[in-house]
């Protein structure tokens, strides 16, 4: 299979190898069925992954999963691990919205006992749970507040009650990344912030009351407390505006380092410093802090979930029994240990529209998940399916520890939205047996399931490659949406 | 966004309204207060670049709306003044989220009867 001028090689019916050339330092790595290369040879993703490989103390592989597009410097679904010694940090190989990700809550009701009620559960979601464009929380942060959930990330949200120690121990990283400064952050970033924390936010972003149609690995459902039938709630957010700032305004420093530091690279959009420089440190400060207020800006929406079931339904806690299976991002940059030719080493894995996958044994993950692996939270397009995986040992082998993140967007939101013109998309979702809230018709239109690749192939590639095993489908029967 | 202007100051007033109409129906939008910017670049492209984020930071940080817009530019530096008002969500209603002016695929090239500039701002 050929892009432009390069030769790509098969290495097998799920990887495919970008040889090194042309300035990389390492080769490309791609996990894709045949059919689906075809379409990630019809944009600009692959270059992406090639310049990537240009980058100073990148180890191993530049690696593109299956739901690979183009992005922002990197492609959105791409692997970058750097040497944390000689290796540099890239703003854009986390992208605008830092630590986005997702947050996967079950529940002891089925999907069949709520139906009578769903309708107005999905009202009254929409309702308390702040989404859509310019949309302000519940939450009125002071200064000295916002700086607590910076640093403390869910475990701010614990000390006001709006999470359990439950919550903070089935949170990637225990819902706080360690390093973070606020003093990194700018005042127009915590501006940005200070308003949006317990809100949605718009485009494709969302809340989804799903069912768990399909279960393939009973072992692991079963520790996730997953079972066929049940109502589960699947959230999709990150670090709102504060997150978009600090990317924008380290994009412009990196921009700046590397004029000065004589780097030079393919695209301006790579932008980045070294680890060890001051301006890489206070980025990964900054970084943290941005994450830890998307970690905490996920539990508030879990908990105004919560809440709102609890109310609704006029149910205990208890009966409702919903608890929080996972929460895990899938933008951010993150120190760890992997092996490299044969030796532990201490790397920066970016991924950029890809999750972390820990292997069973894995000391990072909670101790009731411990044989089975971490779970892998897929969302799909909001007709279709999202995906519950558990991480893997060969993940750990060949990708970092990382896996694919969701569907990946195939048709530009013009697009989508152009194609919908003269026809209702509630309708048709409904028609699919899907109920929809939105604050803005026009955003739903460009998140209509036509715009996004089968995640069910993507899942079938990543579950076939071994970079995750297949947990449980999850059928989507109302969304809410920004 | 593709743009056209005779000169670069008018090109780069109409892309700082072009961003504006992104965010709202400019014609809402009243012309109450004044609200100035400066920023520096060494190439035109660095000036564009700043301009528009600056210009995205009136509204992302002060929910400032600009309904008009004029620019000038003096060697490296280029001044910006709009006039507009706060956000007011009974009047306003903002049509996308917008997290950022982007440097993706950014132009300012002369053309045909002025100048053109494309920019990409991530929603």
């Amino acid at each position: 299979m050929r892009f432009q001028d390069v030769e790509i090689r098969k290495l097998s019916e799920t990887t495919w190898e970008i040889p090194r050339g042309n300035g990389m330092r390492v080769p490309g790595l791609i996990f894709a069925s045949e059919k689906m290369m075809g379409e990630i040879l019809g944009d600009e993703a692959i270059r992406q992954v090639m310049n990537v490989a240009h980058l100073p103390g990148i180890l191993k592989y530049s690696i593109g999963m299956p739901d690979i597009h183009w992005g922002y410097g990197f492609p959105i679904g791409g692997v970058a691990a750097m040497d944390a010694r000689e290796g540099v940090v890239s703003p854009g190989g986390v992208g605008y919205d830092i630590n986005c990700g997702v947050r996967l809550l079950r529940s002891e009701l089925t999907v069949d006992a709520l139906r009578p009620k769903l309708r107005e559960l999905v009202s009254a979601l929409h309702r308390e749970v702040p989404s859509g464009v310019g949309s302000t929380g519940f939450i009125r942060l002071t200064p000295q507040d916002e700086e607590k959930v910076l640093t403390e990330g869910s475990r701010w949200a614990a000390s006001r009650g709006l999470a359990s120690a439950e919550d903070i121990a089935c949170t990637e990283s225990g819902g706080k990344l360690p390093g973070a400064d606020p003093g990194a952050v700018s005042a127009v970033a915590k501006k940005r912030g200070r308003d949006q924390l317990g809100t949605l936010g718009s485009g494709n972003h969302f809340l989804e009351i799903d069912e768990v149609a399909e279960v393939f690995d009973q072992e692991a459902a079963r520790a996730f407390g997953l079972f066929p039938g049940q109502a589960t709630v699947l959230i999709h957010s990150g670090s709102r505006g504060l997150g978009y700032q600090v990317c924008d305004d380290y994009l412009v420093t990196m921009a700046d380092y590397m004029r000065r530091n004589a780097i030079v690279l393919p695209d301006r959009q790579l932008a980045c410093a070294h680890i060890r420089s001051p301006e890489g440190k206070r980025y990964l400060s900054a970084l943290s802090a941005a994450a830890n207020y998307a970690f905490a800006n996920r539990q508030i929406l879990a908990h105004q979930a919560r809440e709102t079931f609890l109310r609704f339904l006029g149910k205990g806690p208890s009966d409702l029994g919903m608890r929080l299976v996972y929460d895990c991002g899938h933008n951010n940059a993150k120190f760890e240990e992997h092996e490299v030719d044969g030796e532990k080493r201490s790397v920066l894995v970016h991924r950029k529209g890809a999750t972390r996958c820990f292997p069973a044994g894995n000391a990072e993950i909670p101790e009731s998940y411990g044989h089975v692996g971490q779970p892998v939270l897929i969302p799909g397009d909001m007709g279709t399916a999202s995906y519950v995986l558990a991480g893997s040992l060969e993940a750990m082998r060949v990708s970092f520890g990382s896996t694919c993140h969701g569907a990946g967007r195939m048709m530009s939101r013009t697009k989508a939205r152009g194609s919908m013109r003269g026809k209702s998309v509630i309708r048709e979702m409904e028609n699919r047996g899907v109920i929809v809230a939105c604050a803005s018709q026009k955003t739903l239109a460009e998140e209509i399931p036509d715009a996004y690749k089968d995640v069910s192939e993507v899942v079938g590639v990543v579950h076939d490659a071994g970079i995750a095993k297949r947990v449980a489908r999850l059928r989507p029967v109302a969304v809410v949406k920004g | 966004m593709e743009v056209r202007g005779e000169d670069l100051p008018g090109l780069f007033s109409s892309c700082v309204l072009a961003l504006f109409s992104l965010l709202v129906d400019r014609r809402t939008v009243r012309e109450a207060e004044a609200r100035s910017a400066e920023v520096t670049g060494d190439t035109v492209e660095e000036q564009f670049f700043f301009l528009l984020r600056e210009a995205f930071q009136l509204f992302a940080a002060h929910t400032f709306l600009a309904r008009t817009a004029h620019v000038t530019i003096e060697g490296k530096r280029v001044m910006l003044t709009v006039t507009g008002e706060p956000l007011d969500s009974s009047r306003h209603t903002v049509l996308r989220e917008i997290k950022a002016v982007t440097a993706h695929a950014m132009v300012v090239e002369r053309s045909p009867g002025g100048f053109l500039a494309r920019f990409v701002v991530d929603v």
